[in-house]
């Protein structure tokens, strides 16, 4: 039970992951940087009760706005340059927030344990939740009340103007400053607040594991990340959530194959886009879907 | 502190050759393809792997293994072309880059699996002795790095300013359908291109594995992050620009190596490329943006 417990706690964080790629890339761009914001958004909501005494609630706003303001400081110079430049110089934010935490020491001793981001010993013992007598089960049930929120406002984007505005963006740029869009601001807006669930994601990350370090969030979380995404598909936001849920799932499903299992994982993505270029719920399998639901007119 | 620096900037000149072979292998196939091929990492650190194979055997000598290290990345990189690129429809700029993710992942669960993750020890066929030139100690394996790249380079521009091959690759890189038009195999032009950067690979792993002393895993995301960071700073698609960018590269960090530490050398490579991406995205050399 609490082995299954463990991996939809994983899914349900690594989904805010999906998530915030994928905010991006329905503006047209894709990070390879996410997992920056989630260390931001994952320090600063461990300080936040680990040192500086707050209730978790608080905490994780912390984190998610330190995360979108970040979001907002490198998205404005950023996002002149576009594609596989911007897919390049997120990765390089990501590294240099990763390389930063590497070095930042700022710890206190409490008890006989010594608190705070302490280098490349990473940040250790938040212990809110545990100290507060949360199994791991009631931790899940925050997890999922947190994605509940978040999707319910992916929700609300997708049949929003705004939702529409972004779509616009990624579909041809020049024909959307055409109609009056201001397609920076759109484009800064989407990845201020790509960062804040990716910072949000951090933080509920960082009271689940206890412990967070640089090497948790290099390279292979970033490719995790915009996997989830652009597997899933990017037509809906159920695009994001099904590759988090299939490839973690798949992660531990697959662990009777033992050797195997990687070959079988990279395999999949390998046919999956040569089948499915736009993942498994891509633009066309979305209209197909809201076609059931329309009234059948005659 | 003036010695210190020159000498740090003759490493960092001889050093950047590596830096520049690693970018100019991405380079290439970016330039021709438009196609980010995130296996390539995977691809250097593998062929450095099989490499130690004929060492191990029959203690074969330094050139037997770096042609073992470059049939092996052909053999590899022809495999990313099939699975990655050949059957992904056009237009999809992201399916390929994803699926060369996947082929990374598998890949390096191979060279894990095949040597329980740990690092193999890579002799240096160059000995431990630096050598003095004037008053400056020069370490020998940055001074065949040095070697190997000047003829590696130039071998590559009489390859694709002289020989037929390389007017279609330009061609391919400057218009593909115009090229088609002309008769070019675009297809043909693809794969030959992959073979070429792959052999480029097997000579950078074997560099690579001897100047880290050791084959490892993570010699993967290592070539990566150089070669990404020397594309940007010569400009996407452009070779020259790959060359200083790797020069530039690596004196940077020799410099920041020696008169800040280590780990203020890597933000430093990152603060630069971040930097360059946003406020010069054409690079050092690199024509056009975006």
């Amino acid at each position: 039970m609490e082995y299954y417990v463990a991996i939809a706690s994983i899914i349900g964080i690594h989904t805010m992951l999906g998530l915030s790629v994928y905010l991006v890339a329905i503006s047209g761009q894709m990070s390879f940087g996410q997992q920056g914001f989630f260390a931001i958004g994952a320090y600063l909501a461990g300080m936040s009760t680990a040192l500086w005494g707050l209730a978790l609630l608080p905490a994780l706003v912390v984190g998610t706005l330190v995360a979108g303001v970040v979001g907002l400081l490198v998205g404005l110079p950023a996002l002149r340059v576009r594609g596989l430049y911007l897919a390049i110089a997120t990765f390089g934010f990501g590294e240099i927030v990763r390389l930063a935490f590497l070095n930042v020491h700022y710890t206190r001793t409490i008890g006989d344990r010594v608190v705070g981001p302490n280098g490349a010993e990473g940040f250790r013992h938040v212990r809110y939740v545990f100290d507060r007598g949360f199994t791991g089960l009631h931790y899940l049930a925050v997890i999922l009340a947190v994605l509940a929120v978040v999707v319910a406002l992916y929700y609300l984007l997708e049949r929003s103007k705004l939702g529409a505005t972004l779509r616009a963006v990624e579909e041809d740029e020049t024909a959307a400053a055409s109609v009056g869009i201001n397609v920076t601001r759109v484009k800064v807006a989407a990845f201020a607040a790509a960062g804040a669930v990716a910072g949000l994601g951090g933080g509920l990350f960082i009271h689940y594991s206890t412990y967070v370090d640089h090497d948790m969030v290099a390279l292979p979380l970033a490719i995790a990340s915009v996997t989830y995404p652009i597997l899933g598909g990017l037509g809906s936001f159920v695009g994001p959530i099904l590759g988090a849920v299939v490839l973690v799932s798949l992660t531990e499903g697959l662990r009777f194959l033992h050797e195997l299992r990687e070959f079988v994982y990279g395999g999949l993505i390998i046919v999956t886009m040569i089948f499915r270029p736009r993942g498994i719920v891509d633009e066309a399998l979305v209209l197909r879907v809201k076609a059931w639901f329309r009234p059948a007119r005659h | 502190m003036f010695f210190d620096a020159t000498e740090q900037f003759i490493n960092g000149v001889m050093y950047g050759f590596l830096y520049a072979l690693i970018g100019g292998g991405f380079t290439i196939l970016f330039g021709v393809m438009r196609r980010f091929n995130l296996a390539y990492g995977s691809t250097i650190m593998a062929a450095a792997y099989v490499s130690l194979i004929p060492l191990y055997l029959f203690k074969a000598p330094v050139w037997l293994m770096v042609l073992v290290g470059m049939a092996a990345a052909v053999l590899i990189g022809l495999l990313v072309e099939f699975c990655c690129f050949r059957f992904i429809k056009k237009g999809h700029e992201l399916a390929p880059l994803l699926a060369t993710i996947g082929m990374l992942i598998a890949i390096n669960e191979a060279i894990v699996h095949a040597t329980d993750a740990a690092g193999l020890a890579y002799p240096s066929p160059f000995g431990d002795e630096s050598l003095e030139v004037g008053p400056f100690l020069v370490r020998t394996d940055y001074l065949a790095v040095m070697v190997a790249g000047v003829i590696c380079f130039a071998l590559l521009f009489l390859l694709i300013h002289k020989t037929r091959f390389g007017r279609a690759m330009r061609a391919v890189a400057e218009r593909p359908e115009a090229a088609q038009i002309l008769g070019v195999s675009v297809r043909r032009i693809n794969v030959l291109t992959f073979v070429l950067t792959s052999a480029m690979a097997g000579l950078i792993g074997f560099f690579t594995a001897v100047s880290v002393g050791s084959a490892r895993p993570d010699l993967a995301v290592f070539v990566t992050g150089k070669g990404l960071v020397v594309m940007v700073l010569g400009g996407l698609g452009s070779l020259p620009g790959a060359i200083l960018g790797g020069l530039v590269l690596g004196v940077l960090e020799f410099e920041a190596t020696w008169f800040l530490g280590a780990t203020f050398r890597d933000i430093l490579a990152f603060v630069i490329l971040f930097a360059i991406l946003v406020f010069r995205p054409s690079g050092l050399l690199g024509a056009r943006a975006s």
